[in-house]
């Protein structure tokens, strides 16, 4: 399928499980852009669209938890961030992805302590 | 044999003959296209549940999957949708449509009403 | 110099940044690309990131002994001294 139109649709399908959690599409389009396109090409080589910033296992049940959006699987870390780890979504209030930064799980666990 | 009617909003009935009772054993599920809607039957416990047969996430057929206790689990991601509500258990927000049933003189009724995907 | 490792992915925009980071800065440093690594290799960056915590999340940058997860320049430059 051709990449502009396989973005589009996922971009559609996407947007609707997002929304309900509170999530919309980045701001910074040019970063939504790209890595809409990791996940094109993820897709023709994997099967699926895995998350672009983090690492498959081979394991289905480790993995299926990176297909995009992830957003269920990793909730509570990523709301404290207002973002997902890879930056494609963020809250639905965010005006300035930029602002916000990457905090490891470690250090998110280490803060709900 | 109606259930939760909670689940369901203020709409129309319109309900439609989809298959007969004995033709979906126990713990079966079956692919439908209702009105132009494309529906999941299941028969658990005895009771029918019906619910789009499309996936929230990236539509995939649910009736491809498999059915844990309530859970029909989507056979693309392996997410989990409760066939009781609709509900995706990791998100409950996001939701797959579910309709009402009913058993009438051995036929099983799905009510479409508002259902327009 | 401090020994500066990181394990990336080649899809990954924040794992750019941060060479682009360390490339500015005149800092040399070892990468190594998670999803093009041989299955040894790949083995081997998971324990690793498991052993600090890390279900792979990608950048994975190792500054000496320390390690920040993510794409974070002040912490960067703060390991760094700059």
């Amino acid at each position: 399928m051709d990449m502009e139109k396989r973005k589009e649709k996922l971009r559609t399908m996407f947007s609707k499980v997002i929304e309900p959690m509170g999530y919309k599409f980045s701001p910074d389009t040019e970063l939504v852009d790209f890595l809409l396109e990791q996940e094109v090409n993820i897709e023709k080589e994997k099967g699926n669209p895995f998350c672009p910033c983090q690492g498959l296992t081979g394991e289905r049940e480790h993995d299926m938890k990176l297909v995009c959006p992830c957003i269920p699987f990793h909730r509570e870390h990523y709301d404290a961030m207002k973002r997902c780890w890879c930056g494609m979504y963020v809250h639905k209030d965010v005006d300035d992805p930029d602002s916000l930064m990457q905090i490891s799980l470690q250090e998110f666990l280490e803060s709900k302590k | 044999m109606i259930y939760n009617r909670n689940v369901f909003m203020d709409q129309e009935s319109k309900w439609i003959m989809a298959i007969k009772e004995d033709e979906l054993p126990e713990g079966e599920k079956t692919a439908l296209l209702l009105e132009g809607n494309k529906v999941l039957l299941l028969k658990k416990e005895g009771v029918f549940f019906a619910m789009s047969n499309k996936c929230p996430h990236m539509e995939c057929p649910l009736s491809k999957g498999t059915l844990e206790q309530y859970l029909i689990v989507c056979p693309c991601h392996d997410w989990k949708f409760d066939i009781r509500n609709g509900e995706f258990l990791n998100a409950k927000e996001i939701k797959v449509p579910v309709y009402q049933t009913k058993v009438e003189d051995g036929n099983v009724f799905v009510n479409m009403g508002g259902a327009g995907e | 110099m401090k020994k500066v490792v990181m394990y990336t992915l080649s899809t990954c925009p924040w794992c750019m940044r941060a060479k682009k980071f360390f490339r500015e800065h005149d800092i040399p440093f070892e990468y190594i690309d998670y999803d093009k690594a041989d299955g040894d290799t790949k083995k081997a960056i998971r324990e690793d990131c498991l052993a600090h915590g890390s279900e792979m999340s990608f950048p994975f940058v190792k500054v000496n002994d320390d390690v920040v997860v993510g794409y974070n320049p002040d912490k960067y430059a703060k390991l760094l001294g700059l």
